[in-house]
């Protein structure tokens, strides 16, 4: 069942890093692009590069706002993001577990 | 394209929990900050104006005086307050961040109308220490019923806790009247606030150890 295909939108560090950060947050809360970099520690080019594969595949969604007049991006995990990264999360903890088959452990005692 | 390095399942689990750290010390709101300097402006405040206001005085000092000396406190830890909340909520944008705002104005509110009462009593003709009693009452009575209200929104028990905690130490003061009525909040309030902040404390050592 496709033991070792963690979901390769997810499966890079700043891309895993990203949606670490928002799915943290309450359902429903963006972070500004200034605030996730900080968070990061990733270069703009870098992350917009990041966040664009994570808005394709739809796991961000990328909001243009502003505060003033100054013109703001903010970014939140959508609803498939979370469940991906959930996903994710529960692939990564069945890799992590060593397999325990039921008939194995039986033949061993 | 930017590609990272590839990742092992370990790394992988080891940068999610590293991650998560980093974002939780980052905006996490941490109680202890608030409810330690709100407990010890109150827990001094209180204490100088029942010194004041003991016969005879333990503190000389007009009541003026006593009341600046314990507005200075209050505005001290307010902005400490404000320079908690404003560090972690920079960048954070939605419903944490409306909901939030929403709350930051309910205090400020409040706390007009506590300030209306006082204008509206002096009118009336009521005296000082009326006036000074029913601003403290008052004061006391939106600061328990907004921690009661916080902490079921959010779910905080311990913020409950501390909004019932005030409203009885405020009503046992209320009872005892004037002058220890200043000690039972000195005790009571201020040191409510920090036994709250102490718990929080706990909590946080329990939850890491988990």
């Amino acid at each position: 069942m496709g033991e070792d295909a963690l979901d390769p939108v997810i499966h890079t560090q700043t891309r895993l890093r990203i949606m670490t950060t928002l799915t943290a947050l309450p359902d429903g809360d963006r972070l500004t692009f200034t605030k996730l970099q900080s968070l990061l520690d990733a270069s703009a080019g870098n992350l917009s590069t990041h966040l664009r594969r994570l808005e394709d595949a739809g796991y961000v969604q990328v909001v243009k706002g502003h505060q003033g007049r100054i013109p703001s991006t903010q970014i939140g995990a959508t609803r498939a993001g979370r469940r991906a990264f959930e996903d994710y999360v529960t692939h990564l903890r069945t890799l992590l577990t060593p397999p325990t088959d039921p008939t194995e452990a039986q033949e061993e005692r | 394209m930017v590609e990272d390095a590839p990742l092992d399942p370990a790394a992988s689990a080891a940068l999610i929990a590293e991650q998560r750290a980093k974002v939780e010390a980052a905006m996490d709101v941490d109680a202890r900050v608030l409810f330690g300097a709100w407990g010890v402006a109150w827990l001094v405040g209180f204490t100088v104006l029942w010194l004041r206001d003991l016969e005879p005085p333990v503190l000389r000092m007009s009541q003026q005086a006593g009341m600046m000396v314990f507005a200075a406190l209050l505005f001290a830890a307010g902005a400490v307050t404000a320079g908690h909340l404003t560090v972690k909520g920079r960048g954070l944008r939605g419903a944490s961040a409306r909901q939030g705002a929403m709350y930051g104005w309910s205090w400020s509110l409040s706390f007009a109308v506590v300030w209306a009462l006082a204008f509206a009593l002096a009118r009336a003709g009521a005296s000082d220490e009326v006036i000074g009693v029913a601003m403290m009452i008052t004061s006391l009575l939106v600061v328990g019923a907004l921690y009661m209200a916080g902490g079921a929104l959010w779910e905080e028990r311990i913020q409950w806790a501390l909004g019932a905690w005030i409203c009885v130490a405020t009503i046992a003061a209320a009872l005892v009247g004037l002058p220890h009525m200043y000690l039972v909040m000195a005790v009571g309030g201020g040191g409510g606030l920090l036994a709250g902040a102490v718990a929080d404390g706990v909590r946080r050592r329990r939850a890491r150890m988990v």
